[in-house]
């Protein structure tokens, strides 16, 4: 094969699966919580946009590198879940299903209002001198601030297994996962680890949203795309397998790329929409089925 | 809404006229939304032409004030902008910065009989056919096109690939690049459309990479711009010019936002203070002046001639009788600091001002003219 072309494979191949990595970081958040609490978030995308916001206010009054301002967004991320869930979507009572559907669907309208009310409708980036860095490996150009989130995205995923299956909190999370009553009898206070769940998926969101602040724009309602990926991720892995979240990122990444590449750009979203419905129809529990266990 | 009828009022207010007796025209712009950077640069625009306009008296001893509603970048709100318009009994209508949104408009405001200045939107087919009722200043996007084909054909390119937006501004002039290169003998060995929302370029610009053309025509809005620049560093495509078809590209914060990946981009440009027109410098400082300093774009300078030829043509007319404003407009034969203007018919055009455009390349941060000879170019420089 002729090696330019090779060489334009494998670098839209790294392109996609970093892309894949972030696309992966939403979907685990959407996957956590759904998992734990069976409550399908709709205003995922819009908590990552709180993320992108934080970053960029706090680049353009202080001057703050976005991503120490991960220090800022991960902790707001997680108190603002914490606190939703606790005080919000608790009270919907044992009505859950198309009532969180619909108080999380209120919720980003009210997250994303409330960005055009403080920050105006216009796209907003900011401009840091590694926007552009690459680096090259075998003629294959990297972006520096791609695989810095790509990289985030792997941390963060092994910091969340380690909590899961280390920690006794990671313990009473699983039992929550598995059945909450009987969690609750054996003097697991599920109310609040229902709450770090919400705070730890939104804590997840801020985070993606402040690592692709550097490659990418802000805008009050840049949610919307995300929270779409996000489902796609989680079905493809099957909602609430968390590895699975992270396979499904990954390959909606690479399809992506891979289709935009060599078939047509235009038709980039479609791609990972027909994979989606390809799940859907032909393995509805997602790529892995049961077979992998779940949170 | 009722900032902007503040906001009118104190335009009002600042230029000293009487709440009866003013003329008022209608004007549509974004004052919010996605193209809220360029409806920025055409209020300021809008303020310098009214305050120019009153200060020599007006229209007949009579002041003007401009009516702005907001699109909000949206052609639906941009429909109800107009209506509001028309019911509110303006001679005339300036219309604004998206050829999406102005399309619908052109087509309403021909249907209810009211004339309607374009001053920024440049997709072809807003004059041609258009209507009678369609006027434009500025130029169509084959122009951003030709600017551009001008420059790869000039220094013998023999290969170019071409990224737009799937707009009808955008995809206007990526088919006027089509055709073009046919013209100039220049193959186009990668055309590709995106959606509104992309914000992965790469799969497009590695694509682009394998095949190593000599040129890159780029048409984009704002942020869009940004991003594929970066992503075209990124990536590591090299062409020997990058070029943007105006819009994103022409605006200020493309250099701020993309940094040293803007470097030695041309871009074409409809108005840069460089032209050699009566009054060009003069409109600069007052453009910067009503942007608080900041450098305006082509938008302010083309919202700013929609004023002076609004108000000619009232004048004109002798009246605010909106068949007899669009009679003065078709006879309107006027220079000003924007370039000169007559609306002509010709190349299937109706009613379209007969303007070039200019080029203008990225050297140290900065905007510097390259194209035409008019303009006193710089050399321009070579990515390889």
């Amino acid at each position: 094969m002729d090696p330019v072309a090779v060489t334009a494979f494998f670098q839209t191949l790294v392109q996609g699966l970093l892309t894949g990595g972030l696309y992966a970081l939403i979907g685990t958040g959407l996957s956590l919580i759904f998992g734990v609490m069976k409550v399908i978030n709709f205003a995922h995308g819009d908590f990552l946009a709180i993320g992108m916001f934080i970053s960029l206010a706090l680049f353009k009054t202080f001057n703050i590198d976005p991503y120490l301002s991960l220090l800022v967004a991960a902790p707001a991320g997680f108190a603002l879940g914490y606190v939703l869930q606790r005080f919000v979507l608790t009270r919907l009572g044992d009505r859950l299903g198309e009532g969180s559907m619909l108080a999380t669907l209120g919720l980003g309208l009210i997250i994303s209002n409330t960005l055009l009310l403080g920050f105006g409708a216009q796209p907003q980036s900011i401009n840091v001198p590694y926007a552009s860095s690459t680096f090259s490996f075998a003629g294959v150009q990297v972006s520096i601030s791609l695989l810095i989130a790509g990289l985030g995205t792997l941390a963060v995923i092994a910091g969340l297994n380690l909590l899961l299956y280390r920690t006794e909190l990671g313990r009473a999370i699983r039992a929550t996962a598995q059945n909450p009553l009987g969690a609750e009898l054996q003097g697991v206070k599920t109310a609040n680890i229902q709450a770090i769940v919400f705070g730890l998926g939104v804590a997840f969101a801020a985070i993606a949203g402040v690592l692709l602040m550097p490659l990418l724009y802000a805008f009050p309602t840049v949610g919307e795309n995300y929270t779409t990926k996000a489902f796609i991720v989680t079905v493809l892995g099957g909602l609430g397998n968390l590895p699975g979240a992270l396979v499904g990122g990954l390959v909606l990444g690479v399809i992506e790329s891979l289709g935009a590449f060599y078939v047509n750009n235009n038709y980039r979203d479609a791609y990972g929409l027909v994979a989606f419905l390809l799940v859907l129809l032909l393995r509805p529990e997602g790529l892995f089925g049961k077979t992998v266990k779940r949170v | 809404m009722r900032k902007f009828v503040l906001f009118t009022l104190s335009m009002a207010l600042a230029a000293g006229a009487q709440a009866q007796g003013t003329i008022k025209i209608g004007a549509i712009t974004s004052v919010t939304g996605r193209f809220a950077e360029f409806g920025k640069m055409q209020l300021a625009g809008f303020k310098v032409g009214v305050a120019e306009v009153n200060r020599k008296g007006g229209i007949g001893g009579r002041k003007i004030e401009l009516v702005i509603e907001d699109n909000a970048s949206d052609v639906n709100k941009g429909l109800a902008a107009a209506e509001r318009l028309v019911n509110a009994g303006v001679p005339l209508v300036i219309n604004e910065y998206s050829s999406s949104l102005v399309k619908a408009q052109a087509q309403y405001l021909a249907r209810q009989k009211v004339p309607n200045l374009v001053v920024t939107s440049s997709g072809d087919d807003i004059t041609q056919p258009g209507s009678e009722y369609t006027f434009r200043l500025n130029q169509p996007a084959t122009e951003y096109a030709r600017v551009i084909l001008s420059i790869f054909r000039d220094k013998k390119f023999k290969t170019m690939a071409v990224i737009a937006g799937t707009g009808a501004f955008e995809k206007s002039v990526a088919d006027a690049a089509q055709t073009l290169a046919k013209q100039y003998g220049i193959t186009i060995v990668e055309d590709q459309r995106y959606d509104k929302g992309l914000t992965d370029f790469r799969p497009v610009l590695n694509r682009i990479k394998a095949k190593n053309p000599d040129g890159l025509l780029m048409v984009s809005y704002a942020e869009d711009s940004v991003a594929l620049m970066r992503q075209a560093r990124e990536v590591g495509v090299k062409p020997r010019l990058f070029a943007g078809g105006a819009a994103g590209f022409a605006l200020p914060e493309f250099i701020k936002d993309s940094g040293s990946a803007a470097e030695n981009v041309i871009t074409a440009t409809a108005w840069i203070p460089q032209l050699r027109y009566p009054g060009v410098q003069k409109l600069n400082v007052e453009l910067k002046k009503a942007l608080g300093g900041a450098d305006p774009s082509y938008h302010a300078a083309q919202a700013y001639a929609g004023v002076i030829v609004a108000a000619e043509a009232i004048s004109r007319a002798g009246s605010t009788d909106r068949e007899k404003v669009k009679a003065a407009l078709n006879s309107l034969n006027m220079q000003t600091a924007f370039g000169p203007i007559q609306f002509k018919d010709f190349d299937g055009f109706r009613n379209q001002n007969p303007l070039a455009m200019v080029a203008q390349q990225v050297q140290g941060g900065k905007f510097v003219p390259v194209y035409p000879k008019s303009v006193v170019p710089q050399p321009i420089k070579f990515e390889r």
